[in-house]
């Protein structure tokens, strides 16, 4: 409650609320610190639904029925909520009340939304990411862009013959190139 | 001053290349990690073939205060390959949290000036030495009221690292708006960098209305006051002014931008005295 929260004076008495919806009622409604978590709350839900608009038909058009329990569930899981923000996304779905309702295009496009966004953040040497899903056979690729006229590519590869699944909900392999390798190097479980 | 536009996307190609034939530009800001995939010699004869003019560097994220030891060994060595054959007019970088307790502010946050300075130190230190570079480290558009630590953080940051400040005249009005912090605070830092930036800002959704640094409009009438009142405090050999848009490209709305910029900065005859004792009397 408000009242017993000593006043926050500096941008780092607020990290731990940042993330987190229910932290915001900590804070009294006119106050900067509750417009500040408002204003880091909604780039999360923008970079939600604005890449994956599908999910607002599961949801309703404000997102929250998704938005808040995801983001209770991924504070007390931990999660990093970087570029596999959106793979965190579907693996919550399918235990939710929503899981009837996932189509396979809905996954697909948080793969390559979570692609996409490896794609311009990771600041690795690899050129490239492929994702693959225990329930899907596609494999989506994330490519950083080769030219400054251009941008961050993404693919998805239906395989003559599908690769594994991964272990987990979803593995992914970086790639040194601009495209697949022949061989299969195996996959890595995703980041938390 | 030499005025410059920031390039962070591809898309944006085509409205670059019309700012600098029509000579409203001199120099382009490359958000240069957004290119690191881009082969160097691809990159090298894109801008040659492209823009022609010189380039700035601007680093958006290599977390250096935070990203372990390997990762920016790794990131240095391709970004001092560039350096070196494109000789950026400078090379900048971030001073914010870009994580908390290993999870991802996609707002990025403030430093705790008192208590990260000791760490933030040692980090531009490391991040200098790594990238064989004098850094220039931009200021935070500050919310909350550690923002009034932030000049004097950055006055002993210079003093004791040798970094320069990339002073974002814009940043500091929404400081100024936000928590009241002075724009005279800045007045050292100022004098002291040739470096600056400036931008459009918008304010929160909710009330009280934060002023948040969106780059997504026309600059404020409080950012203009601002440089002409400091102008000669900025203008200096070898300045720059990187104007900043990163949405809503409205390129009418950009170019009158532009022009009030070059219009500040053009070159006249001028007793500085003058010049500062002004600024310091209308602040
Ligand atoms: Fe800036």
């Amino acid at each position: 409650m408000a009242a017993s929260l000593a006043l926050p004076r500096i941008d780092a008495d607020l990290l731990d609320a940042l993330t987190v919806p229910a932290r915001q009622g900590d804070y009294p409604r006119d106050s900067r610190a509750f417009v500040r978590i408002d204003t880091s709350l909604r780039i999360y839900w923008h970079t939600l639904f604005d890449i994956c608009p599908g999910l607002l038909d599961l949801s309703g058009p404000d997102g929250l029925a998704i938005f808040r329990p995801f983001m209770a569930w991924a504070a007390a899981e931990k999660l990093s909520l970087n570029w596999t923000y959106y793979l965190w996304v579907d693996v919550w779905l399918a235990q939710s009340a929503f899981r009837d309702r996932v189509t396979p295009e809905l996954r697909l496009s948080l793969m390559g939304a979570s692609a996409a966004r490896w794609a311009t953040g990771d600041r690795s040497e690899a050129g490239g990411i492929a994702l693959g899903c225990a329930g899907l056979p596609d494999l989506v690729c994330g490519w950083k862009t080769r030219s400054i006229l251009s941008g961050r590519r993404i693919e998805q590869f239906t395989l003559e013959e599908p690769l594994p699944p991964p272990d987990g909900p979803f593995g992914f392999f970086t790639i040194a190139g601009d495209d697949l390798p022949d061989g299969f190097p195996g996959w890595t479980p995703i980041p938390r | 001053m030499r005025i410059g536009f920031n390039f962070t996307l591809g898309d944006t190609a085509p409205l670059v290349r019309r700012l600098l034939a029509a000579g409203r530009i001199d120099y382009v800001e490359l958000l240069i990690d957004n290119f690191l995939a881009v082969p160097p010699d691809d990159l090298a004869d894109e801008l040659a073939g492209h823009f022609t003019v010189p380039v700035g560097f601007h680093i958006m994220f290599s977390k250096f205060i935070e990203t372990d030891e390997a990762a920016l060994d790794s990131l240095a060595r391709r970004l001092r390959g560039l350096i070196d054959r494109l000789k950026p007019l400078y090379v900048s970088d971030h001073v914010a949290r870009f994580t908390h307790d290993g999870r991802q502010l996609y707002h990025l946050a403030e430093i705790d000036y008192a208590s990260d300075y000791d760490r933030v130190r040692r980090r531009v230190d490391g991040w200098q030495d790594r990238l064989g570079q004098r850094l220039f480290l931009e200021n935070y558009p500050s919310i909350m009221d550690g923002g009034h630590d932030a000049p004097a953080f950055y006055e002993r940051l210079v003093r004791d690292t040798g970094c320069g400040v990339l002073f974002d005249a814009s940043n500091a009005v929404c400081a100024h708006l936000n928590c009241g912090v002075p724009l005279e605070a800045w007045e050292g830092v100022i004098a002291a960098t040739p470096h600056f930036h400036t931008a459009g800002y918008n304010l929160s959704i909710l009330q009280p209305h934060l002023v948040l640094d969106t780059h997504d409009r026309a600059l404020s009438e409080a950012t203009m006051a601002f440089l002409e009142r400091c102008r000669d405090r900025f203008d200096k050999p070898g300045a720059t002014m990187t104007y900043e848009r990163d949405d809503n490209f409205d390129e009418d709305d950009i170019v009158a931008d532009l022009d009030r910029l070059r219009a500040v900065f053009a070159p006249r005859i001028q007793d500085r005295d003058h010049g500062r004792i002004a600024c310091l009397a209308q602040n």
